[in-house]
């Protein structure tokens, strides 16, 4: 069973374990249109992505939100997780490499809620996705 | 889109959370979690059941497109994605039938001097299971700008 802390052991500041996704593939971005039935075809299809002046395909943004949904589960588990947003900044391409870091900026007593604030940013360091979650870890 | 359509509501429709699909996604996602797999491993977590992973259930597996549609977007290649929300009350397992109720929330225009008019729509959706419980509130921002979105 994966370990995760306890609220306690957390304080402001903390920093999650990062990941890194990628390089990405046209394959990853397909495998995810089928999971999710998300078939526009900007994320998938060349030709079509091309006819509108886009260099290829691009990455649907709800993959990179499920990246950023895993940050957060990996860091302190399923049941923990209370909310989680996800802002997209910029799109990502075939080839990319995404980090997701993140960190805890508020620790609230009473209820036993961390707030924290994540990112995915490319090989380049732009920003791909900014996102938010509040957490209940154990007592 | 039309600012009119604030406030509507939709027929509610049912959320099948299928063991197979929920592997699938998180595959697809990049999760090797075995939580997503293993009966045992999730149980081990104090879950239920086989969780959906957190993302899921904002999906087009069974959301019906007549919420979108009422925002009355004329083409879809000007629409971006710009938010997405979810609020976690309850797990979410393998073998829950749920039901979800969407409503749109607000649409709003506003001047961008980068991108023109743009109009901001939101779309909730409440999922509660088939205990009547309230699992999950989805909050889903689309953003129309002025010209198709491109580098």
């Amino acid at each position: 069973m994966a370990q995760h802390p306890s609220f306690p052991s957390v304080n402001v500041g903390d920093e999650a374990p990062s990941l890194v996704f990628g390089p990405l593939t046209r394959t990853d971005f397909v495998r995810y249109a089928g999971a999710s039935h998300d078939f526009n075809p900007n994320h998938h299809d060349e030709v079509y992505a091309k006819e509108r002046g886009n260099k290829t395909v691009f990455g649907v943004g709800m993959l990179a939100a499920g990246y950023g949904g895993r940050l957060m589960t990996d860091w302190f588990g399923v049941p923990a997780l209370r909310r989680l947003r996800i802002r997209f900044a910029s799109r990502f391409w075939p080839g990319d490499v995404l980090t997701a870091t993140g960190k805890v900026t508020a620790k609230n007593e009473a209820d036993g809620l961390l707030e924290c604030e994540f990112t995915l940013v490319n090989q380049d360091g732009e920003v791909i996705v900014r996102g938010d979650a509040t957490v209940a870890p154990g007592r | 889109m039309d600012t009119s359509a604030a406030g509507k509501t939709f027929p509610p429709y049912e959320f099948h959370v299928e063991r197979g699909k929920i592997r699938e996604f998180a595959a697809a996602v990049g999760d090797p979690n075995p939580v997503y797999r293993d009966p045992a491993a999730a149980a081990a977590e104090g879950l239920p059941g086989i969780p959906a992973p957190p993302t899921m259930l904002r999906t087009f597996l069974y959301e019906p497109q007549t919420s979108a549609e009422a925002l009355g977007v004329k083409d879809w290649s000007f629409i971006v994605h710009g938010e997405q929300e979810f609020e976690y009350f309850a797990p979410v397992v393998a073998g829950d039938v749920l039901t979800g109720t969407q409503r749109i929330l607000s649409v709003t225009e506003k001047e961008s001097r980068r991108a023109g008019k743009l109009s901001i729509g939101v779309i909730e959706t409440v999922f509660h299971n088939q205990r009547g419980e309230k699992v999950q509130v989805l909050r889903r921002t689309l953003i129309e700008t002025g010209q198709r979105i491109a580098d």
